[in-house]
């Protein structure tokens, strides 16, 4: 069923291209909301109340839908163009029928996928994002720890292009729940190195007694590197050290919600979820190689 | 034991110029483009002992040109929009860095200056990474739009220095603390200006900029060479010299503007760029001590400059067949053999475009005072489509008659001579670059994977590894708690190699 309807989807991309030929002058299709929030919002609520019966909530698969957010299938890399066309047109032989929707109503649908699917770059959430820079490095301390712009500590990861690697969803959970990591799909057949344990506290006594506290970058049976409270990069050979402690749980607070006024937590994200660089619209890269023969 | 990655200004600058030999901060080693190091734990004696220490796999790469540095026992590793920062004696990772898009563009290398690394992007930005943790110090954009191609960034004293192709050849300068722009220098000028008589009445272009340059802190210069005039293939539109295309030039780092300029090749039609690394050295040449800068050209020519003010000294064939010049004259202008330029029918040129050389690096020994270079002895034949139409050019085939053949050679330094050669079997086009040591050896990766060790007194082989792919990179020589280390990009991975022994 899943399978079917992958390929039925994919049969239809295929032909979009030759439909605007024909109609000779046409332009591609473009949605007119793309990167406005309000939108995004206003198509999540749209979603809830057209799609989340076949394909359930935020795109995660229901009991006739298969999922249309993340997976293997080649429709999730579909355009807005695309996925406008699914929902106005259907799949021919799928239960995916066409939706008699308004053209703007649509769209905004497209603007939720679009979000869901995308990084938060591409969903940047409301607020009033400066108040949320003045959170991040006043009250809500996040600069005492993390590196954003050029400024700001060492020992947690630099936060300078978070909203191009993660989801806006995942920003929040990681300010808010204690298990946030996603490793992806894959199980015990996972396709790239399971994470380093980054970040972790750490506490190294080398041989002659000398003590090392700060965070993990990275283990393994021979050698380990970390950042030391001391601000600087450390390697040691493992033969080298007395006593090695890691601790099991991240310095991250996870209690922002609560930390935080609801006010200065949404400003937070919005500052939080605009924070990176988004990919340049063309494919760039292969042509600039060396002139080298 | 525990390495220390946290230096004060006042002791980089220090550093800039007389590196730590256990470390490997910039492309060429140090910004003198010998690519020698002082360390001689490994020794022509020895290397049969070289063992593979580790390999780190660079996912999603391909057919790496990258040379990698490593300062304080840290491995920085970058490609377009990507960094990875290692453990140099283990190959563990450190921290990745990755921007967007994702980018599998083979590209040269990054720099490293006090605390930072240096790397260019796919949509022409510069960025300053923090090398502790991989933040995002500064990132800027080029200025005026100008491509940035994927040469190693050169640091020069307070400046980050990136090269490129288009519009046309070029570098820029960036404040290295701050990435606030300083100056652009153009390979080629614009109507008017000085060198625009040399283009006819043609607008010049070409002059491709995309190898890093070297620089002397005591004469403050900085030298870069410049790439071919376009239209490339055919020169009737553009007649004179097209200046300052395929030229060795000399540049003020404090102020951008050019200092001297020595022309290889006036009026280039077969695509020779003049971008080989230049090789600076303080030798006795004629029985009085000169600031030196050497290069191999493509154009089949060893040259030998005096770097204070562009004099030339020497120039002298380091391949068997340069039949395009019959010989140089007093001043280093090529005596050119008629009848070499591209045509419609196919011309044989000797050496090829690909040349008798190429990008991959050089090395000098001061010991030996060999200059140690990667050769292709081979011609081409270039072809145009019209005899009339301004870039009507095609390229280049190899000659079937005589099929190619790459060798390692050793010159004499001053003198150009061949001492030895030694012959990479089944290599036939330049591939890797070389470096020499103090150990009295010369690293010298083979095209097809072969890593050979050899003895830089009489170019015999000493040891030898496959690492199973090909190799189109440079070396590096480096120690960490007194192990010495050599590293290679080869392929998808970086090997690392070092005597037996230590920690189990």
């Amino acid at each position: 069923m899943n399978r079917a309807f992958g390929i039925a989807g994919l049969v239809l991309i295929c032909m979009i291209g030759p439909v605007f030929a024909q109609r000779g002058g046409t332009p591609p299709l473009v949605n007119p909301f793309q990167g406005k929030p309000e939108a995004v919002h206003e198509g999540e609520s749209l979603y809830g109340r057209h799609c989340t019966g076949c394909h359930g909530p935020n795109g995660t698969a229901g009991e006739i839908g298969p999922a249309i957010v993340s997976g293997e299938r080649a429709d999730f890399t579909s355009n807005d163009a695309q996925v406008f066309n699914i929902i106005r047109n259907g799949i021919a032989g799928t239960p995916m029928g066409p939706q008699k929707l308004q053209e703007e109503k649509i769209w905004k649908i497209a603007s939720y996928i679009h979000a869901l699917r995308g990084t938060a770059i591409d969903n940047p959430q409301p607020g009033d994002a400066t108040h949320g820079e003045q959170i991040f490095w006043g009250k809500g301390r996040c600069g005492s720890c993390h590196m954003l712009g050029g400024k700001g500590g060492l020992t947690a990861p630099d936060l300078s292009n978070i909203a191009s690697t993660r989801k806006a969803s995942t920003i929040v959970s990681a300010l808010t729940r204690e298990q946030h990591h996603e490793y992806g799909s894959g199980g015990v057949h996972l396709k790239s190195l399971s994470p380093m344990d980054s970040y972790l506290p750490a506490h190294v006594t080398a041989a002659d007694g000398k003590v090392f506290d700060g965070v993990l970058l990275n283990q393994d049976g021979y050698s380990l590197q970390m950042i030391g409270n001391d601000q600087r990069l450390h390697s040691f050979d493992r033969a080298n050290l007395r006593r090695v402690d890691i601790e099991a749980k991240s310095l991250m607070p996870t209690d922002y919600d609560k930390r935080l006024t609801p006010e200065e937590f949404k400003d937070l994200i919005a500052f939080l979820t605009r924070q990176g660089t988004k990919p340049p619209t063309m494919a760039s890269g292969t042509q600039l190689r060396g002139e080298d023969q | 034991m525990a390495i220390g990655l946290f230096l004060s200004g006042a002791m980089m600058s220090v550093m800039a110029e007389k590196a730590d030999p256990s470390d490997w901060p910039a492309y060429g080693g140090s910004n003198n483009g010998q690519r020698y190091s002082a360390l001689k734990q490994v020794t022509a004696a020895n290397a049969s002992r070289l063992q593979a220490k580790w390999v780190y796999h660079v996912d999603g790469a391909s057919g790496m040109e990258q040379t990698p540095v490593v300062t304080n026992g840290i491995m920085y590793i970058s490609q377009f929009n990507r960094m990875d920062a290692i453990d140099a004696r283990t190959g563990n990772v450190i921290w990745k860095y990755q921007r967007p898009p994702a980018s599998a563009s083979a590209q040269r290398g990054t720099a490293f200056y006090n605390d930072k690394v240096f790397m260019v992007t796919s949509d022409s930005h510069l960025v300053a990474l923090d090398a502790r943790n991989g933040g995002i110090r500064w990132d800027v954009k080029s200025e005026s739009g100008y491509i940035i191609s994927g040469a190693a960034p050169t640091i020069v004293r307070d400046k980050v220095i990136v090269s490129g192709n288009r519009p046309n050849g070029f570098i820029q300068a960036f404040d290295v603390e701050t990435g606030k722009y300083a100056w652009t220098w153009s390979a080629v000028p614009k109507p008017g200006e000085p060198g625009a008589e040399t283009w006819g009445t043609a607008r010049p272009q070409g002059g491709p900029m995309w190898m890093s340059g070297s620089y002397d802190p005591e004469l403050n210069l900085i030298y870069y060479g410049t790439g071919q005039p376009n239209p490339q293939w055919t020169g009737f539109e553009r007649p004179g010299d097209n200046l300052y295309t395929e030229c060795i030039v000399a540049i003020n780092p404090d102020t951008g503007k050019r200092v001297w300029y020595f022309q290889n090749t006036p009026h280039d039609t077969h695509d020779w760029d003049s971008t080989e690394t230049l090789v600076l050295v303080d030798a006795v040449f004629r029985g009085r001590v000169r600031k030196l800068l050497l290069q191999a050209n493509r154009n089949g020519f060893y040259y030998v400059l005096d770097r204070t003010n562009g004099e030339y000294l020497l120039a002298t064939p380091f391949v068997s067949k340069v039949d395009w010049a019959d010989g140089l004259d007093p001043k280093g202008r090529p005596i050119v053999i008629p009848g070499h330029d591209p045509s419609v029918r196919g011309t044989r040129t000797c050496p090829s475009t690909a040349g008798a050389t190429n990008w991959p690096a050089p090395t000098y020994s001061p010991d030996t005072k060999y200059f140690y270079v990667t050769v292709a002895e081979g011609c081409g034949i270039n072809f145009i489509t019209s005899s009339t139409a301004p870039d009507a050019g095609t390229g280049y085939i190899e000659t079937s008659d005589a099929p190619w053949q790459a060798y390692v050679r050793a010159l004499d330094a001053t003198t150009g001579k061949k001492v030895w050669e030694y012959k990479p079997v089944r290599s036939n086009h330049y591939g890797p670059g070389l470096l020499s040591t103090a150990g009295g050896i010369v690293f010298a990766p083979e095209q097809f994977g072969q890593v050979t060790v050899l003895d830089a007194k009489s170019g015999k082989p000493r040891w030898h590894f496959n690492t199973g792919d090909l190799i189109t990179a440079s070396p590096i020589t480096y120690a960490v708690d007194g192990q010495q280390f050599f590293a290679i990009a080869s392929g998808t991975n970086i090997f690392a190699f070092g005597l037996q022994g230590g920690n189990p």
